[in-house]
């Protein structure tokens, strides 16, 4: 019995996760799949059973929303989908294990730029995740990160960039020009795990020296 | 610069990002040759609630046998050089780590010794139920677990 090859309705199982917001995606190997269903199992590493993800039985979408079943950070986790076509032919593909506190990515950090006379003051915002403690308050990167830091870059002009860095949230480029225009790029790092994230871009220009006018 | 509490037991010198760093170059391939998904190896049982006093005993259990057990003759099937690599640079760690380690022994520590040794012997005997091929590959596959358990011990 020559088993039938059915990768051609379905490909690329696999988590994309950022912030800890886990979405199961793949693919149909077809250009045009529209009479294939998908259905989607869960489980954690190590547990015999395969639980069926409500919501993502029977669908014709390419992905699923798996955040709230895989959010134990520190465990990890397998799915799988089943693809369906009309004609009877079926397919089933898991993912390689997954762990949310290794393979999720870091978004760009969300700050409020403030221009000042000779100054530019920088906010860095705490960023929540869709994890939850003991007590269900959500938990912030700095909370699941414990070496997690900021690095803020300030371009003056081509050949000269101050910088700054550190865990705080609070900064600020003194020493500056007034009525002029800056670029400033805030960036997280989470050394342990090798993580960095996109830069957040900022544009600003220093107020005018009333003083002098 | 940062070292290893394990308890009473201090391990300086090991620098655990690059742990990381050898582990994650191979994972993938490593974790793709497990496909025993319903056996975890590591389990909640053996790593969680760990005291620092047993954890010294436990660590040091763990790192002996993967060095003896688990990574034994797993350098020669490791044809990638890529592999070899990292799989030395983890081999060699461990066998730093397992070294510096040195528990104490007295009296008065038996029953913490004794905690550990039989999280130790649930972690032991899951694999020993499994083929040793299969046994070997999914323990090597489940250094992250190891890692992301330690580095709760790395100030």
């Amino acid at each position: 019995h020559i088993a039938e090859d059915t990768s051609d309705l379905l490909q690329h199982v696999k988590f994309q996760s950022s912030n800890f917001e886990n979405i199961l995606t793949w693919d149909s190997g077809l250009d045009s799949a529209p009479d294939i269903v998908y259905s989607v199992e869960y489980k954690k590493y190590g547990e015999r059973e395969w639980l069926a993800k409500e919501g993502c039985q029977r669908i014709t979408r390419k992905s699923c929303n798996l955040t709230m079943e895989t959010g134990n950070f520190m465990e990890f986790y397998y799915a799988r989908v089943t693809a369906l076509s009309a004609g009877g032919r079926s397919a089933t593909k898991m993912t390689d294990r997954f762990s949310s506190l290794q393979h999720t990515t870091i978004k760009p950090p969300d700050v409020t730029c403030i221009p000042k006379v000779r100054s530019i003051q920088m906010i860095v915002h705490p960023t929540s995740t869709p994890i939850r403690a003991g007590d269900g308050h959500r938990l912030s990167l700095e909370d699941v990160f414990s070496d997690l830091f900021y690095r803020l870059e300030l371009q003056v002009n081509h050949t000269y960039q101050m910088h700054l860095g550190g865990k705080q949230r609070d900064y600020e480029f003194t020493g500056l020009t007034p009525d002029t225009e800056f670029l400033g790029t805030i960036m997280i790092f989470v050394p342990t795990w090798s993580k960095e994230s996109a830069p957040y871009v900022c544009r600003v220009k220093t107020l005018p020296d009333r003083m002098w006018t | 610069g940062q070292e290893f509490q394990f308890g009473p037991c201090r391990v300086e010198g090991v620098v655990l990002q690059e742990l990381w760093e050898a582990f994650r170059a191979m994972k993938d391939i490593v974790q793709a040759k497990d496909n025993i998904t319903s056996v975890r190896l590591l389990r909640k049982e053996v790593l969680q609630n760990v005291s620092d006093t047993e954890s010294c005993y436990l660590i040091r259990a763990l790192l002996k046998f993967y060095l003896n057990t688990v990574f034994k003759n797993s350098l020669d099937k490791a044809a990638d050089s890529r592999i070899r690599k990292s799989f030395s640079t983890l081999a060699n760690n461990f066998f730093v780590i397992a070294s510096k380690l040195q528990p104490s022994q007295e009296k008065e520590m038996f029953s913490t010794s004794e905690s550990a040794r039989r999280r130790f012997l649930l972690f032991q005997r899951a694999f020993q139920q499994l083929d040793i091929q299969a046994a070997q590959t999914k323990a090597f596959g489940e250094v992250d677990i190891l890692l992301t358990w330690m580095e709760k011990f790395y100030q």
